[in-house]
């Protein structure tokens, strides 16, 4: 399957590093409201939200990272999106705040993701890459195995 | 841009497919019903133009030849019979594959089609002597009626009218673009030359006109004119009659005396065999009628979409209607009113567009219990009623294969093969009826056979062989019978090619109720089965029972509910197992809390609403009845339609989130082991 060109990415904390996800699959952003909590779940999915009329299941990511401890603040945020732009395929992940879209040109190499906290998080997470910004370093977050992953 | 077109072009080539499958059926009852025959050469012929256009060319040539077959038959060259049918209905499968995969690649597919062509040109090669033949009667040239009229138009412009830069013949122009037009000019008024003057205009003209277009097609042309010129515009005839001798020997007077032809001359001609060509244009037009566009195609997403968004407007007309009423500003209250009339309306509206007749996907059966028919070479008539019923598109979709399977079984193990059927003293066309009607929100769908039936002895020893029951239980016949509901239970021991492709009685079953159906089956030995469906009307909305249990609200659907009694009133025991006792009957319970993990603390005023499950009744508790609401029932999507419990989400007034259990599915999940506890 050919990869689509990553041309932009909306940068996010968790604790913290620096994640990111595709700019073009963000639907929405929202601020932290009431979530209505589904029973018979696994832990990190907290509940579903209502979203302009549809139904959309909100997962923590800091839960997925395996953060322990977790607090909300006022930087708390719901980062909603849609991998296949489907309305069906809409979810949304908690973050400790939202940062910056960044603009990827060409030239911007794409760093092996050396993060591998996959004995602490919830599901498998793989990185499409680690990008370099000034003294900052960014991880990409391979949304689709990640949405996989939370399908299983 | 071009797969688009070529995908729209699937999209009609499988209506056009599923037509023809509908008319061969229909011809097969009525072998010289020329209409069907009719019928069926459009929709090819609509298959092999729009094949060529979008590169399908092997559907093309292969719908070329299927064709001729039935230009022959059309022109009474050939007589339809069963074997052309037969082998028309294989043809269409082999469409139907080349319309999934495109052209054919592989060597074997292109074989079974040159196999295909090769039947069919049996056909078409011999040359059969036409049996009757059509000879024109008169000389008379026919007046052709193809829902055209014939106008006289009289155009006199003013001597100015150069003036402000009006083209007269493109007036003219736009007129012949209308349809078939002669035109008479008369320049009598033209001066001679030293008395001319160039900016004005001498001419008049008059134009014989034969268009399919309305009059106002036909005023439009002068709309900017209208003010300088003189316009006369009178229908003289219905059909073209410009090839109408009298009509061109008075044009030629005209011409070439210089004369302005007169309408009533005109009107005056008795146009021959007028009257029946008017008997033939209404005839046509019975066979137009069906192309009249009735109906538009949309893409069912759109709709999908539609239902969503004014189910959101729904939503919040309720939060307006709340905050119009707390405002009590009656300005507000009266506008509220008359959104919250409009926004009914546009919601039952949106909800009608998403019903379909069952009627498209009937096609499918009678072809199924043809086709099986005749393979197991069993006399089957195939009896539908109630076609027209609508159900929404989604039920539909989940319908289809349980209702395929139902018939399949009917087929294969209901009917008997002719000779057992006389040796039983039934004719030996076994029936099978497919019946469906409303019934409240209900609709129900009967498929009932005449074959042999189901024998609960039979049923009983197989469900004790498979370990589902105990030998010394004692069942009801009902009760055994909705054993081949179980999973993992089938009568017969060889899987046959025909019923047993993997999906049992239990799937269907499972299918109906992921639906919000039910079914259920009568037997009786030797006089055949009946199994009976109940569907719900819609989908996306239900009547439902708000309760709540911790925190959160649920939505339980009415028609499950039997009854609600307060918790003061039931004996619970919990040392065995759930039991509750409830005006001396017993009845097994579960309680909410404790199936959605919540904090299990018993609260004083909690309710147990007794619902409906198969046969039987069974308590769920909750911690509060709030009270009945008609909710609009909105998926969970991708990531939480494995969800055992909870089948959807609404949401309520004030945009908040109730869950929506469905209970069949909840007591289905967490009491499966009822029949292993019985035995």
């Amino acid at each position: 399957m050919a990869e689509k060109q990553l041309t932009s990415i909306l940068s996010f904390n968790i604790k913290d590093e620096l994640f990111a996800f595709d700019t073009d699959t963000v639907r929405n952003i929202l601020e932290m409201g009431k979530i209505t909590r589904v029973p018979n779940t696994k832990e990190y999915l907290v509940g579903v939200i209502n979203l302009h009329g549809n139904i959309i299941p909100v997962v923590d990511l800091r839960n997925i990272m395996g953060v322990k401890n977790i607090k909300n603040t006022k930087d708390t945020v719901i980062i909603v999106v849609s991998n296949d732009g489907r309305t069906d395929s809409l979810i949304g992940l908690i973050v400790d705040g939202v940062k910056e879209v960044y603009s990827l040109s060409d030239d911007h190499a794409l760093l092996e993701t050396i993060i591998d906290n996959s004995s602490n998080t919830m599901v498998n997470i793989s990185f499409k890459g680690t990008l370099k910004l000034d003294s900052d370093f960014i991880h990409i977050i391979d949304q689709d195995d990640l949405m996989e992953e939370i399908e299983k | 841009m071009i797969d688009k077109f070529k995908a729209k072009f699937v999209e009609e080539a499988q209506d056009n497919v599923r037509d023809l499958e509908e008319a061969l059926l229909l011809l097969e009852e009525d072998l010289g019903n020329r209409d069907i025959i009719e019928r069926i050469f459009r929709a090819m012929h609509s298959l092999k133009g729009g094949g060529a256009m979008f590169g399908f060319n092997d559907l093309s040539d292969f719908t070329h030849h299927l064709e001729t077959i039935f230009d022959l038959i059309r022109n009474d060259k050939l007589k339809a019979d069963q074997d052309i049918i037969s082998l028309t209905f294989n043809s269409i499968d082999h469409i139907k594959f080349i319309l999934e995969t495109g052209n054919l690649e592989s060597e074997e597919d292109k074989k079974e089609q040159a196999n295909l062509i090769k039947e069919i040109s049996k056909y078409t090669s011999e040359t059969h002597p036409p049996q009757t033949e059509t000879v024109k009667e008169d000389g008379v040239p026919d007046v052709v009626q193809d829902r055209s009229k014939t106008y006289l138009i009289t155009l006199m412009p003013d001597a100015e009218i150069l003036k402000n830069g009006t083209n007269l013949l493109f007036l003219l122009d736009d007129l012949h673009a209308l349809g078939e037009a002669v035109t008479v000019s008369n320049y009598d008024k033209v001066p001679v030359l030293q008395e001319l003057d160039p900016v004005k205009n001498y001419c008049s003209w008059q134009v014989i006109l034969n268009t399919k277009e309305p009059l106002n097609e036909i005023k439009d042309v002068f709309i900017f004119v209208e003010d300088e010129c003189e316009i006369e515009i009178a229908e003289i005839s219905e059909g073209n009659v410009l090839s109408h001798p009298k009509l061109k020997e008075l044009v030629e007077e005209a011409v070439t005396q210089e004369k302005v032809l007169k309408k009533e001359d005109l009107l005056n001609i008795d146009f021959d065999g007028q009257k029946e060509a008017k008997a033939a244009a209404s005839k046509k037009k019975n066979i137009f009628k069906d192309h009249k566009i009735s109906s538009i195609r949309v893409a069912s997403n759109k709709i999908d979409d539609l239902v969503n968004l004014v189910s959101e407007m729904v939503t919040i007309q309720a939060q307006l209607t709340l905050y119009a009423e707390n405002s009590g500003d009656p300005a507000i209250v009266a506008l509220s009113e008359n959104i919250q009339k409009l926004s009914r309306q546009l919601r039952d509206n949106a909800f009608e567009i998403s019903l379909i007749p069952i009627q498209n996907e009937l096609m499918r059966f009678q072809r199924l219990v043809r086709d099986l028919s005749k393979e197991m070479n069993k006399e089957i008539d195939f009896i539908i009623e109630g076609g027209e019923i609508e159900l929404d598109k989604n039920i539909i979709e989940n319908l289809t294969d349980p209702l395929l399977h139902i018939l399949r079984n009917s087929v294969d193990h209901g009917i008997e093969m002719p000779d057992e059927r006389i040796k039983a003293g039934k004719s030996p066309k076994g029936t099978i009826v497919f019946k469906a009607f409303y019934s409240g929100a209900n609709v129900i769908i009967k498929i009932q056979d005449d074959g042999k039936g189901i024998d609960p002895d039979v049923i009983r020893q197989k469900a004790i062989e498979r370990g589902l029951i105990s030998k010394d239980i004692d069942l009801s016949k009902k009760e055994i019978l909705d054993l081949v509901f179980l999973s993992g239970f089938t009568t017969r021991t060889e899987v046959s090619d025909i019923s047993g492709r993997g999906v049992g009685m239990d799937v269907v079953k499972r299918k109906i109720n992921s639906i919000r159906g039910e079914v259920s089956i009568e037997s009786e030995i030797g006089q055949g089965t009946i199994l009976t469906l109940e569907i719900p009307l819609t989908l996306s909305i239900i009547d439902g029972l708000l309760v709540t249990v911790a925190e959160n609200q649920y939505v339980i659907p009415i028609s499950n509910i039997e009854k609600i009694y307060s918790i003061e009133d039931v004996k619970i025991s919990s040392s065995f197992n759930n039991i509750a006792t409830i005006e001396d009957q017993q009845y097994s319970f579960l309680n909410l809390r404790e199936i959605f993990e919540e904090e299990d603390i018993s609260i004083d005023d909690s309710q147990l609403i007794l619902v409906k499950y198969e046969d039987k009744k069974v308590g769920v508790i909750v911690d509060n009845v709030i009270g009945e609401y008609q909710t609009v029932v909105k998926p969970l999507g991708r990531f939480l339609k494995k969800l055992e419990n909870i089948s959807g989400a609404s949401i309520m007034g004030d945009g908040t989130i109730s869950l929506v259990i469905d209970t069949n599915r909840l007591i289905y999940y967490n009491d499966i082991q009822k029949y292993k506890n019985v035995k």
